[in-house]
């Protein structure tokens, strides 16, 4: 068994997966950054609020305010030398850090395509990423022909962890018995030419799609890790992902999927990919003094012990995590514990309306908060839904009025909920005093209890 | 391979469209498509609310100009009551246009020109003594104007009746501010009308999901009218909701005339109830009723109903408000939370059938 293991760690393959995966890992990120930028997102979702949602041991994380934008520019900057491989273990670093720094900020904006970057960040950081096609390469003069195989898979690990996941995720029986959420979301499409009005409203077509997401978040890895399938696995995922990104307003994380797919292709397809950027940047290129590169057959990690395990400690806790909603007693849908981080993806419609009562246990007045005083738009909707932010905002607000004068109070929330197409229930019990209650990893018990059931993984 | 993907992907699409079933879609319920029910809908509201309900207000503004121009030239008791008759018939009417602030109203900052109170009566009495009105285009002297200095002109500016008719007919400045507001009133309304001819033919093609379509930004005024301006500023604020056990019973509509808060009220209601029922055409009841998932099937009639209980509510107040306020804070509590019931299923379970596009951030349904 440890021959094994030996024997597979021993094992090389081309460099160029990583350079390639490297280039478009910057510039994706680059694109990515700009674009939240370009749609002045940063200014309202980091700048304008006055109070901003942290993450369970994160308070630590101060907002910047307008300096937030500093952390842009770092981010950006990072992901141009990434793509070019200069002076790459700092820049990979130190985009993981600023990056990681930004989403630590607000809760409200979580989305698990960000978390999968940090992820991924932080692999790349362990990676001889920049040890072919890179300025690294160019300054140190040693151009190395192939790196061990352990290191591709690792890339290859974390995307099979993210599909499967979220196709486990899936068997869930809103997901499959009823359609929902897209049996809510699709017919709202009405307006996508040619099959807005047909296809999306038909319920067969919901079903096919739920079934269909499900059974392809499964076999997806599994299709691109074998070459005789690796074809029309691409091609599902072109396809998959262009549909949802035409569909659903996600973002960039569809051509991240599309992108990081390219990892499973075999050395030769790389080869051709850096020929081809070659001819590309040939122009830039030309006027520079030609510099021929010693080539080094394999790369060898100084200390590989080490890396290998972190990474093995890096994976085994990616596996963990999603299941750590097995531990509380609520619906996870509703209750949210243990939500986050485990690869949810496009499984609710949940629209919650939670006001917050402040009382004055002496007297017995009391008054509702506007939150349109304290919050912006998007975090109002967010906090609605999600027990963790209600219990925060409560105690901001319990702070907030603490110190403009008032006396023993209490803040308790009138929240409503609405899931998957369900009537509103109440969310939050009316009778419990939030500013008694802390945050931890324990069970909220004022939460109501879901009156329905939704089982699933 | 791209290509052969592209090709087989417009194949089976077409196919699929070709081969399937009308009967078996969600808006199947009409048969009509999505597009063409929400275009019904826009249509609707436009012609058989909005612009008719404008017309309406503008015939009613008319008329206090007529009696009020006859009240200045000649104060007496009877004049004075005329003018007052056309002031109520025009609030009235005014409480089926409030909710409308889309376009023309929405660019022109209409709605806050028109009805914010508690009006402050020490800048209409400075605006008054000074004869200077230009103030009155700032957005600080917004609380100077409208229906609620009207309010104050006609009912609050003495004592009582007589001493109202002696001011009038001893100081002509209180005459020249009464024909400035309302001339005001009528010239803003009429811009909106006017606006309206043009603005109607973009409002009714804006058919598409997006966060600034017509369908979507009249369904957030609605919701937006309900929760604020009928609850919040009727009744919430002045019951103290938003203030620690003090009531306020001089911030309720129609605070110096003392009698016909409940009685707009009831007008708002009711506008409201129309406009959500559609009156006999598409409106927002027909769309949920046609969108809705099996367990949201009842969720247009408990609406109606949550309407309808709120109506008798309010029939049951004393008109005055502000006599309910300091009388029977109770009942008018109550009625408050049944509003606020109403507001729940709003904001929850019809935006889940609506399905209003926003364009905050991106997002993955988390």
């Amino acid at each position: 068994m440890i021959l094994k293991i030996n024997n597979y760690l021993k094992r090389s393959t081309d460099s160029s997966k990583l350079a390639v995966f490297r280039i478009c890992f910057g510039l994706m990120m680059l694109f990515s950054m700009v674009r939240f930028w370009s749609k002045d997102w940063i200014h309202t979702v980091y700048v304008l609020p006055k109070f901003h949602f942290k993450y369970y041991g994160f308070d630590w994380v101060q907002s910047l305010g307008p300096y937030t934008y500093v952390l842009f520019v770092i981010c950006i900057l990072c992901s141009i030398l990434i793509t070019i491989g200069m002076w790459y273990r700092l820049s990979i670093i130190l985009f993981f850090l600023t990056f990681s720094y930004i989403e630590l900020i607000e809760k409200t904006t979580y989305l698990n395509h960000y978390y999968f970057i940090s992820l991924l960040s932080f692999l790349l950081i362990f990676l001889p990423a920049n040890r072919s096609f890179s300025m690294d390469a160019f300054f140190s003069k040693k151009h190395y022909k192939e790196i061990p195989q352990w290191t591709v898979d690792c890339i290859k690990l974390l995307m099979l962890l993210v599909y499967f996941y979220a196709g486990l995720a899936k068997i869930n029986s809103d997901w499959l018995l009823k359609a929902l959420p897209l049996k809510i979301w699709l017919p709202s499409k009405y307006d996508i030419p040619l099959i807005g009005e047909t296809l999306l409203q038909y319920e067969w077509v919901h079903y096919a799609m739920s079934w269909g997401g499900m059974l392809y978040d499964l076999i997806i890895p599994f299709l691109l890790l074998y070459r005789k399938t690796r074809g029309v696995g691409f091609a599902l995922v072109l396809f998959f992902h262009a549909f949802t990104a035409i569909l659903f307003p996600i973002g960039m994380f569809p051509y991240i999927m599309i992108i990081s797919a390219l990892i499973f292709f075999d050395g030769k397809t790389h080869e051709k990919i850096i020929a081809l950027l070659k001819k590309i940047i040939h122009p830039l290129t030309s006027s520079f003094k030609k510099v021929t590169l010693e080539t080094v057959t394999q790369f060898k990690y100084v200390r590989p012990k080490w890396i290998l395990g972190t990474l093995v400690v890096f994976f085994l806790v990616q596996m963990a995590v999603p299941f750590r909603h097995v531990l509380y007693p609520s619906e996870l849908f509703w209750a949210e514990e243990g939500y986050r981080f485990s690869w949810r993806v496009m499984l609710m419609e949940k629209i919650g309306y939670t006001n917050f009562k402040v009382v004055n246990k002496t007297t017995g007045n009391s008054f509702y908060v506007r939150n349109g005083d304290f919050l912006t738009d998007l975090q109002i909707k967010q906090m609605s839904f999600q027990p963790d932010m209600i219990l925060e905002y409560a105690h901001y607000l319990g702070d907030h009025f603490k110190s403009q004068g008032h006396k023993n109070i209490g803040i308790y929330a009138e929240s409503y909920v609405s899931l998957n197409g369900r009537s509103s229930q109440q969310f939050v019990d009316p009778e419990v005093d939030l500013l008694t209650q802390k945050e931890s990893f324990r069970h909220k018990h004022w939460i109501k209890t879901f009156k329905d059931d939704i089982k699933g993984f | 391979m791209i290509k052969k993907v592209v090709l087989f992907s417009l194949i089976s699409v077409s196919l699929l469209i070709g081969c399937s079933d009308d009967s078996d879609t969600t808006s199947s319920q009409t048969s009509t498509t999505v597009w063409e029910q929400k275009s019904q809908m826009l249509t609707n509201w436009v012609d058989n609310f909005i612009i008719p309900n404008y017309n309406n207000l503008s015939e009613k503004l008319s008329e206090i100009e007529t009696l009020s121009t006859a009240f200045t030239s000649n104060p007496n008791q009877q004049s004075l009551e005329l003018v007052r008759s056309a002031w109520i018939e025009a609030y009235k009417s005014w409480q089926y246009v409030e909710m409308f602030n889309v376009g023309p109203a929405e660019q022109s900052f209409y709605n806050l020109k028109m009805n914010i109170y508690p009006t402050t009566t020490e800048k209409i009495e400075a605006l008054i003594a000074s004869g200077e009105y230009a103030s009155l285009d700032n957005s600080p002297y917004n609380s100077a104007q409208g229906f609620p200095a009207l309010d104050y002109l006609l009912y609050g500016v003495a004592s009582d009746d007589s001493s109202i008719i002696a001011l009038y007919s001893s100081s002509p400045n209180y005459g020249s501010y009464l024909t400035e507001i309302i001339n005001r009133m009528i010239s803003n309304t009429n811009y909106v009308i006017t606006e309206w001819d043009s603005y109607r033919e973009r409002f009714i093609s804006s058919v598409e999901n997006t966060a600034t379509s017509s369908a979507n930004k009249m369904a957030n005024d609605f919701i937006y009218y309900y929760e604020k301006g009928f609850r919040s500023n009727k009744i919430g604020i002045p019951i103290g909701v938003f203030s620690n056990g003090s009531q306020f019973p001089e911030k309720v509509e129609a605070y110096y005339n003392q009698n016909i808060s409940g009685i707009l009220a009831l007008e708002a209601i009711n506008a409201i109830k129309t406009f959500f029922d559609g009156n006999g055409s598409y409106s927002l009841k027909q769309f949920i009723d046609n969108f809705a998932t099996d367990e949201l099937a009842n969720l247009s009639s408990d609406i109606s109903a949550q309407f309808s209980l709120v109506q008798s509510n309010i029939e049951a107040l004393d008109s005055n408000f502000a006599n309910q306020i300091n009388n029977g804070l109770n009942q008018i509590n109550v009625t408050y939370d049944n509003i606020q019931t109403g507001t729940v299923m709003l904001k929850t379970d019809m935006l889940t059938v609506l399905q209003i596009a926003t364009d905050y951030v991106d997002a993955d349904g988390d």
